[in-house]
């Protein structure tokens, strides 16, 4: 165990998520099950009412449905990518990470622009292909967020399979597809249940997509929740509803930890094997025209909604230009948002860097301790701080309304930076924890035989080798902020809009113009603040 | 300098057991931990480090006790198996770090570590970074990053291991001339018995958690107390006998033992002479480099015999069918 010093700088951060995340969780849980005494009259008023039971089944089944469908699309990837270099690979390594930074809003805003009534590709094929406002489009946008999330877990790890256990098996005369299914299946499978874990979450608190591109037939459980409290002002079936989402996402949780130990063990083996180089030869096979296929089908995929949204940015009256980009710098929007664009560029970019440092300050202590002490109830602990992971921006929003409505705290920026944090801060503590675990110990103690404390050895040798796990963290956090609908949505007053919850007002007022305009300054600003938290990560170290 | 002593020190684990009843390295001297792996050398290595802590027992620095010092108050220095150089550190800065942590001045800072870079003859590369250093380099690196700081104790944990042989004799006679040079206890753990016996004052063979017998190189090497040491250092005869009158005989050689009952008779190879006789059968014969190795069957028993190849009583390229033995030193376990 550590001295008391570092003890007591454990507590800060803990008594952050205690305030932040377990007293809201708390309140709604006394909501949902508390009236004169423990009931589950609401629970069970739920569970028998048909309209939420399909919320709840859809929620599943679109969950599960989006997974396959993500597999499908990034197992493919992730061989390819394991196994061959080719001209262009970089490139689509590079595309591949747009997803991340993009806001799932601007998916949404793409979708409707490609597959509306008047949409790019309806208009182009002459027919509606009903992708809209329907779950074909949900599972569509789930897979863009997730199947780059496949190809680089399972990609990761199928390079660092022994190239000698095939080699082995081979000889002893396995062949083709029993090769695969006896050898190398096995040893990937790590990280295909992990990343399938870690989609099937996303998909199953899947927000804003379900809201904007599901329409009311197709909410799931998070929509559900909003709809109950924001609209019904129904406290008690949003509780209710939220309890068993958290009941359920705990569950699914736990499955993603235990997934993410077996890929983390199996990523120790450092063995490399080199992509083997794409020849003429590979080309020219049916191999050659698979991979190139495969190739241009996730470039359109992941590009298309990017360049629909910019092109409609750039469209007004069937012409080329910026009025778009005039109207949302000019005041005429001001009354439905209560604020200026500016003030939008402003907010999502503060709300996204102070999440960074306050995830990042919350992250570090914990991922120290996690790392290093040794204690009773160690594996408790662990469930307990990445329990956030497990609930959702809209249940969060709701414990916050429960709980903090008429303090200071209220209608404050702190409030929701404090939301933003315990959404995000799981993904940093992940990431360092990740770094920090492929570390040598012996770094640590060769520091410690030379005379440094516990903690300067933490701050000297190791966090600077960690450095590359914090600043994903960050970036991860900084996405996650700038992203962010639900729960800024509920908590901020209209001074505090940020650029994703005012794109999200111009679609509800069918402004799809200014809404392009909007994202395209959204990508820009997002960006920027990754260049920003690279250069700083780089410097403060 | 100091002198290091364990006392009665015990760590348990599910399926091990290390115990060390008694242990010292004397102030100055050069004691060498050897024994397989598993045997528990590093453990009681990285006990004195104070990265483990024993479940019992005293850990003393010039008699007084350790145990609960951390580490960095113990005055060590620590060589590892991998060496432990900070990847993301010039040779400079690693060789820093510890008079760093002393927060010296910056020139003295900078004194000291050309100091330690001409110690280890590395002048010159302190811009370099790890990993554009060969094996051997950075063996010097982690040698002269813990020597700096002018440790009490230094500790080395099988440094060589990972490195070729040809590096590796070369590096342990530095080791060894530094070691002389700055006077500073050390204690050196290795699996290999040839570098045990090249460098150390003493060595202390261990096995299963235990010390089995600590001494001198030659001591342990002619005067083993058990089979297990016998085995471990070089190749051993070992014949085991009944004996009523306190004499073993071995066809026509008489040795005298000065015990009665159930002996085991112990010599090495190259104290069974050979001459020209007829005695002992020759089952296997075997050309080495310098010498040539005997398998000899005398009386039942079998023995190994190795001779120079400057001092055979025939031609070696035709060894004859029969030999004359002579067994010059013995001992029995």
């Amino acid at each position: 165990m550590g001295s008391r010093l570092s003890k007591l700088f454990l507590l800060i951060p803990l008594a952050f998520l205690v305030v932040f995340f377990y007293v809201p969780l708390v309140s709604i849980l006394k909501t949902g099950l508390w009236e004169n005494g423990l009931t589950l009259r609401h629970i069970s008023s739920v569970l028998a009412n048909d309209y939420h039971r399909r919320v709840i089944a859809f929620t599943i089944g679109q969950a599960i449905a989006s997974t396959l469908l993500t597999l499908a699309l990034g197992l493919p990837g992730a061989y390819i990518f394991a196994r061959y270099d080719f001209p262009g690979k970089s490139i689509i390594k590079a595309v591949l990470t747009v997803p991340f930074v993009m806001p799932s809003v601007m998916v949404a805003l793409g979708y409707i622009l490609l597959f509306g009534k008047s949409g790019i590709v309806t208009e182009l094929i002459g027919r509606d292909l009903g992708i809209l406002y329907s779950w074909k489009g949900i599972l569509l946008a789930h897979a863009f967020y997730n199947f780059p999330i496949v190809i680089r877990m399972v990609s990761s790890l199928w390079q660092r399979i022994n190239p000698h256990y095939e080699e082995a098996a081979m000889a002893l005369g396995a062949k083709g597809w029993t090769l695969f299914r006896k050898v190398t299946l096995p040893m990937i499978s790590p990280a295909i249940f992990a990343s399938a874990m870690l989609t099937f979450i996303f998909c199953f608190l899947s927000f804003s997509i379900p809201l904007i591109i599901g329409g009311y037939r197709y909410a799931t459980i998070e929509v559900d929740i909003f709809t109950s409290i924001m609209m019904l002002l129904d406290f008690k079936t949003g509780s209710a509803l939220a309890i068993i989402q958290i009941v359920l996402s705990m569950g699914f949780m736990y499955l993603y930890l235990r997934a993410l130990d077996a890929y983390a063990k199996r990523e120790e083996q450092r063995v490399f094997r080199k992509p083997r180089p794409f020849t003429r030869r590979d080309w020219l096979s049916l191999k050659g025209l698979l991979v190139g296929v495969y190739s241009m089908i996730i470039f359109l995929f992941i590009v298309s909604p990017l360049l629909a949204v910019l092109y409609d940015s750039l469209r007004f009256n069937d012409a080329w230009s910026l009025e778009w980009y005039r109207r949302i710098f000019s005041t005429e929007y001001n009354p439905m948002f209560g604020a200026t664009t500016l003030d939008a560029v402003r907010n999502s970019l503060t709300f996204g860097l102070a999440t960074v440092v306050l995830s990042v300050l919350v992250a570090l202590p914990i991922a120290y301790a996690l790392h290093r002490w040794d204690f009773r109830g160690k594996r408790l602990f662990d469930v307990l701080v990445m329990l956030p992971l497990a609930s959702s921006a809209i249940t969060l929003g709701l414990g916050y309304i429960r709980v903090f409505h008429g303090t200071v705290l209220y209608f404050t920026a702190w409030i929701i930076i404090a939301a933003h944090t315990v959404i995000a801060y799981p993904f940093v503590l992940r990431a360092v924890s990740t770094s920090l675990k492929k570390i040598r110990p012996n770094l640590w103690e060769a520091a410690l035989s030379l005379g440094a404390r516990e903690w300067k050895a933490f701050l000297k040798v190791e966090l600077p080798l960690a450095l590359g796990g914090v600043i994903v963290g960050a970036i991860f956090a900084f996405a996650m902020s700038i992203a962010e609908l639900g729960a800024t949505y509920m908590l901020a007053k209209p001074e505090y809009t940020t650029m994703t919850v005012a794109i999200y007002k111009f679609l509800g007022a069918r402004q799809f113009g200014s809404a392009s305009a909007l994202s395209v300054l959204l990508m820009a600003v997002s960006t920027l603040g990754f260049l920003i938290i690279e250069r700083v990560g780089e410097e403060v170290w | 300098m100091v002198r290091v002593e364990l006392r009665g020190v015990v760590k348990e684990w599910e399926d091990f057991r290390l115990e060390i009843g008694e242990l010292a390295v004397k102030d100055g001297e050069f004691l060498t931990l050897l024994g397989p792996s598993g045997c528990g050398k590093t453990t009681t290595l990285r006990i004195i480090a104070g990265f483990e802590k024993p479940d019992r027992g005293e850990i003393l620095f010039d008699g007084r006790p350790v145990n609960d010092l951390p580490p960095y108050e113990r005055g060590i220095g620590i060589v590892f198996q991998d060496y432990a150089l900070f990847p993301h550190m010039t040779v400079f800065r690693n060789i820093a770090f510890g008079l760093e942590m002393k927060k010296l001045p910056k020139t003295e800072i900078e004194r000291k570590v050309r100091w330690a870079l001409e110690l280890v003859g590395l002048s010159g590369l302190e811009n370099r970074y790890p990993e554009q250093l060969s094996g051997g380099q950075q063996q010097r690196v982690a040698l002269a990053r813990a020597l700096v700081v002018e440790p009490d104790v230094l500790l080395l944990d099988e440094p060589l291991s990972n490195l070729d042989a040809k590096i590796r004799e070369r590096l342990r006679g530095e080791i060894k001339r530094i070691q002389r040079e700055l006077g500073i206890t050390t204690l050196y753990v290795t699996h290999d018995q040839e570098e045990a016996m090249a460098v150390s004052d003493r060595i202390a063979v261990m096995n299963f958690g235990r010390v089995e017998q600590v001494g001198k190189p030659l001591e342990l090497y002619y005067r083993p107390k058990t089979e297990f040491v016998a085995r471990f250092l070089g190749l051993s005869n070992i014949i085991e006998v009944e004996t009523t009158d306190g004499v073993v005989k071995l066809g026509n050689i008489e040795l005298k033992m000065g015990t009665k009952g159930r002996v085991k008779v112990f010599f090495r190879p190259e104290n069974v002479k050979i001459h020209r006789g007829s005695e002992a059968r020759v089952v296997d014969y075997e050309i080495l480099p310098g010498r040539v190795r005997l398998m000899l069957e005398l009386n039942g028993h079998t023995i190994i015999s190795e001779q120079p190849l400057t001092d055979l009583p025939f031609d070696p390229e035709r060894p004859p069918k029969r030999v004359g033995v002579k067994i010059v030193s013995f001992t029995h376990l």
